[in-house]
C-alpha cells in the first residue's frame, strides 16, 4: 500500500483539471535581441520549449523587458505571484532551461536560417512531434540534453519557394494538426524576426506559416485559402500577417470571409503559460459604469469628447504615465477570457475609476464584419454578447478597413452589416466605429453607432493635435458636437491632458457610455454608411 | 527724320515686347520642376511620408502635382489653377490630414484663384473646397502661398484653413539629377 502511495498522488496530479493553478513555476527574463543572426535561433528553440513545458501546467514564463511590444509581462508576472500564489524560479540560461525541462521533448527538428520558411515548419513539427526547433549550431545543445534528431529540414527547401515549402508541409503534416487554431507566424521579416507567439502555437499543435494574403501572391493565397476554407467554425487565426509580404487589412479580410477570428499579435508572449489560469475565486468582473441602465442624459450645446483606447489593452498606453486623469475607454481582447484570464482580471483590478471597458474588435475576435459570410454573423455576434456579458460591457467597437489603405479608401460599414450589428445587439448602449476616422453614423432606438473623427499617432506633435482637434470643432459647428477620439497605443495619458487645455470652445471630456447615452439624446451628426462610390483600396477577394 | 522713323518702331516694339515678356515669363518658371518635401524642416504630415510636388506652367495654367507616398502606398492628384480667373475644380486636392475625418465632399466643386505675385516669385492660390464633416458639409477657404526662395532651391508652401488656428508649413527642395 505505502509502494502505491506516491502512484496515487501522481494519478490525481495528472488529473487536476489543467485550469488549475500550479503553486511553482519557472521564469526566464529575456533581452530584445531578436536578430535571426543573433538572439532568435535560442530564443526559438526556447519557445518551442516553453510550449511543450507547459502541455499539461503552467511552469514556464518569458519576462520581456519594458521595451518589448507587450509591456504587461513583469506586471502580470507579479499578478500571478500575488493574487496565484505562484512561487517562480528563474532560470538564467537556456541550459537552466533545459536542464529544467528537456524531458519534456523527445528530440529536436533542424531549421535552417537561410531558408526563413523552415523556422515556421520546424515549430509545426515541433508540435506534432515534442521536438525542440533548433539550428545547426544548436544541435550540440540540444543532443547535450540527450535528445535526438527527429527530422532536419537543411537541404529539402533549398531554392523553393514559400508557397512550395508550405504546400509541402501541408501535405506532410495538416491532416495531424489543430484544426480549430492556426498560427500565422508572420511579424517582422528578415533580418530580425519575432515569433513570441509560437509556444501557444506549438502547445496547441497548430499549424504555422506566414503564408501571404497577397494577390499578387497567388500560390500563396491560394493556399492559405485551401486551409483556412478546411477549419473548424468559429477557428481561431492567431499571430499576425508577415510585414515583408501583405498587410493587415489583407489578412484580416481574408479570414473574416470564412468566418474566422484574429488574434494577434505575432509577438504576444506565454499563451500556454497564461491559458491555463483561471481568474481568481469570487472574481467578477465590473465595469466602471458611469450611467444605469435606462437612464436618459440630454446633451447640452457643447463639444463632448471621449477618448478609446483599441490596440488590445496589452500594448502601450495602459503602462504609460497619467492614465486614469482623464476619462478613457478601452477595448478589451474579449478572448482573453479563454486564453488569458488573469491579464484580463489584473487589468480591470488595476483600473481607475476613469478607465471603461468596452468589447471588441467587431465580435469575439478582430474581424471585418463587411467580409462576415451573412450565415456565420449571428452566431459569432451570439458570441461576442456571451462574452461581453461575462466582461460587463454594453458598447462595443467595430472596426473594418477592408477597404482602407492609409489615406486611399475608406473605414466604413455597408447598410447590410449596420443592419446586422442592430439586429444582433439589442441590449447595447451603442456602437463606435473606425480605427483611423471613419463615416459611418446611425442612430436607432436609443443606440447611436458613431465613427471616430479624430485618431490620434503618438509621433503627431501635440500641438498639431491640438489644432487637428480645433479644426475638427470649427468645423463642426453645431452644438452638440460629438467627437469621437481614438487614441493609438504608445500614446500617454498626460500628453492628452496638455492637448484638451489647448481646445477651444466649451468641451467637455466625457466617459464613453456617457458620450454615446448623450449623442442619443441629440443627433447632429448624419446617418452615413459605406457609399458604393467611396474609393476602395481593396475589393476583397474571390473564393 | 530720324525721330520721325524711330517713334513707330519703338512703339511697335513696345507693343510686341508687352505681349510677348509676359508669355515669356510664362513659359518656363523657375518654379517648375520636382520639389521633394523636407520632413524635418516642415508641418508634421500626418500620414504620408513622403510628398513630391510637380510644379508645370503652361501659359496661364500651373499645374500643381502631388505625389504622396505612405509605405507602399503611392497617390498622385494634380490640381490646375490658371492665373487669368478664377476656376471651378472638380477633384481640387487638399493634403488631407489622414487622421482627421475630412473629407472632399462628394461631387464638390472648388472655387480656386490663382495669381502670381512678388515678381512672379510666390503662386499665391485661394480655394472655397466643401468639405464632408460628421455633421454635413461645411466650406473650407484654404489660403495657399507657393514661395521660391532665394536660390530657386527651396520652396515654401504656406497654408491657412479658415478654420485652423495655425498655418501648414512646408519646406520643399529642389530635386534635380544631382541629388
Amino acid at each position: 500500500m505505502r509502494r502505491l502511495i506516491p502512484f496515487i498522488l501522481l494519478t490525481v496530479c495528472v488529473a487536476l483539471p489543467a485550469a488549475e493553478p500550479a503553486r511553482s513555476a519557472f521564469v526566464m527574463r529575456w533581452n530584445l535581441d531578436w536578430n535571426v543572426a543573433g538572439g532568435l535561433p535560442e530564443k526559438a528553440m526556447l519557445l518551442s520549449l516553453q510550449g511543450l513545458a507547459n502541455r499539461k501546467s503552467p511552469q514556464f514564463y518569458v519576462i520581456h523587458p519594458p521595451e518589448y511590444q507587450w509591456e504587461i509581462t513583469a506586471p502580470l508576472y507579479s499578478f500571478y505571484e500575488r493574487k496565484h500564489g505562484v512561487r517562480f524560479t528563474e532560470l538564467k540560461t537556456a541550459k537552466a532551461a533545459l536542464n529544467q525541462f528537456s524531458n519534456a521533448a523527445r528530440g529536436y527538428v533542424v531549421w535552417d536560417p537561410a531558408v526563413a520558411a523552415t523556422m515556421n515548419v520546424a515549430f509545426t513539427i515541433a508540435g506534432l512531434e515534442d521536438a525542440l526547433v533548433v539550428t545547426p549550431a544548436l544541435i550540440s545543445t540540444a543532443e547535450s540534453h540527450g535528445l535526438k534528431k527527429i527530422d532536419d529540414l537543411r537541404g529539402r527547401y533549398d531554392g523553393k519557394t514559400d508557397a512550395e515549402i508550405y504546400g509541402d508541409a501541408a501535405r506532410r503534416y495538416w491532416a495531424r494538426c489543430n484544426h480549430d487554431a492556426f498560427m500565422l507566424m508572420g511579424g517582422h521579416a528578415g533580418a530580425v524576426r519575432m515569433p513570441g507567439m509560437a509556444d501557444w502555437g506549438v502547445r496547441q499543435r497548430m499549424f504555422f506559416s506566414d503564408l501571404s494574403a497577397n494577390p499578387k501572391h497567388a500560390a500563396e493565397l491560394a493556399l492559405a485559402q485551401k486551409l483556412l476554407s478546411q477549419l473548424n467554425d468559429g477557428a481561431t487565426v492567431f499571430g499576425w500577417h508577415s510585414y515583408g509580404k501583405d498587410t493587415e487589412e489583407q489578412w484580416t479580410t481574408l479570414l473574416s470571409g470564412y468566418g474566422l477570428k484574429m488574434e494577434g499579435l505575432h509577438n504576444l508572449p506565454n499563451l500556454s503559460f497564461n491559458c491555463q489560469f483561471t481568474f481568481t475565486p469570487g472574481f467578477k468582473f465590473t465595469n466602471n459604469h458611469h450611467t444605469t441602465p435606462g437612464e436618459k442624459l440630454v446633451a447640452g450645446p457643447k463639444v463632448y469628447l471621449s477618448f478609446v483606447q483599441s490596440d488590445s489593452i496589452g500594448i502601450g498606453v495602459w503602462t504609460k504615465p497619467g492614465r486614469g486623469k482623464l476619462p478613457f475607454a478601452w477595448q478589451v481582447t474579449m478572448n482573453w477570457t479563454k486564453f488569458s484570464p488573469a491579464a484580463l482580471e489584473y487589468f480591470h483590478e488595476s483600473a481607475t475609476p476613469n478607465d471603461y471597458f468596452i468589447g471588441g474588435l467587431s465580435g469575439p475576435g478582430y474581424m471585418y464584419p463587411n467580409h462576415i459570410p451573412a450565415a456565420k454573423f449571428p452566431g459569432l455576434m451570439k458570441e461576442a454578447r456571451t462574452l461581453m456579458a461575462e466582461l460587463d460591457e454594453q458598447a462595443l467597437e467595430i472596426m473594418d478597413n477592408s477597404a482602407a489603405d492609409g489615406n486611399v479608401g475608406n473605414a466604413d460599414l455597408t447598410k447590410e452589416t449596420v443592419d446586422r450589428y442592430y439586429a444582433a445587439f439589442p441590449d447595447v448602449i451603442g456602437f463606435i466605429n473606425g480605427y483611423g476616422p471613419a463615416r459611418t453614423r446611425d442612430l436607432r432606438d436609443t443606440r447611436p453607432m458613431i465613427s471616430y473623427d479624430y485618431y490620434i499617432d503618438p509621433r503627431r506633435p501635440r500641438s498639431e493635435v491640438a489644432a487637428d482637434l480645433n479644426e475638427l470643432i470649427a468645423l463642426n459647428s453645431k452644438r452638440p458636437y460629438f467627437l469621437l477620439v481614438h487614441v493609438r497605443e504608445s500614446n500617454d495619458v498626460n500628453s492628452l491632458v496638455e492637448v484638451v487645455k489647448q481646445l477651444d470652445g466649451p468641451v467637455e471630456v466625457v466617459p464613453l457610455d456617457v458620450f454615446l447615452k448623450l449623442a442619443a439624446s441629440r443627433k447632429t451628426y448624419t446617418t452615413r454608411y459605406q457609399d458604393p462610390d467611396d474609393p476602395k483600396h481593396f475589393e476583397g477577394y474571390r473564393k | 527724320m530720324i525721330r520721325s522713323f524711330t517713334m513707330p518702331r519703338l512703339y511697335y516694339l513696345s507693343v510686341l515686347m508687352g505681349l510677348l515678356l509676359p508669355l515669356a515669363s510664362f513659359a518656363t518658371s523657375p518654379m517648375d520642376g520636382r520639389w521633394r518635401l523636407d520632413t524635418s524642416r516642415s508641418s508634421a504630415l500626418d500620414g504620408w511620408s513622403q510628398w513630391d510636388l510637380v510644379i508645370t506652367t503652361d501659359g496661364t495654367r500651373v499645374n500643381l502635382q502631388h505625389d504622396m507616398q505612405w509605405r507602399s502606398t503611392k497617390h498622385t492628384a494634380t490640381t490646375t489653377v490658371d492665373t487669368r480667373h478664377s476656376s471651378k475644380v472638380a477633384n481640387f486636392f487638399r493634403v488631407e490630414q489622414r487622421h482627421m475625418a475630412l473629407y472632399p465632399a462628394k461631387g464638390g466643386l472648388t472655387t480656386v484663384k490663382a495669381a502670381w505675385i512678388d515678381g512672379d516669385r510666390t503662386l499665391r492660390v485661394e480655394a472655397d473646397t466643401p468639405i464632408e464633416i460628421s455633421q454635413g458639409e461645411e466650406n473650407m477657404r484654404i489660403y495657399c502661398e507657393y514661395r521660391l526662395l532665394e536660390g530657386d532651391r527651396s520652396l515654401l508652401l504656406i497654408e491657412l484653413h479658415s478654420s485652423r488656428p495655425q498655418p501648414l508649413v512646408y519646406r520643399f527642395t529642389k530635386v534635380t539629377p544631382e541629388n
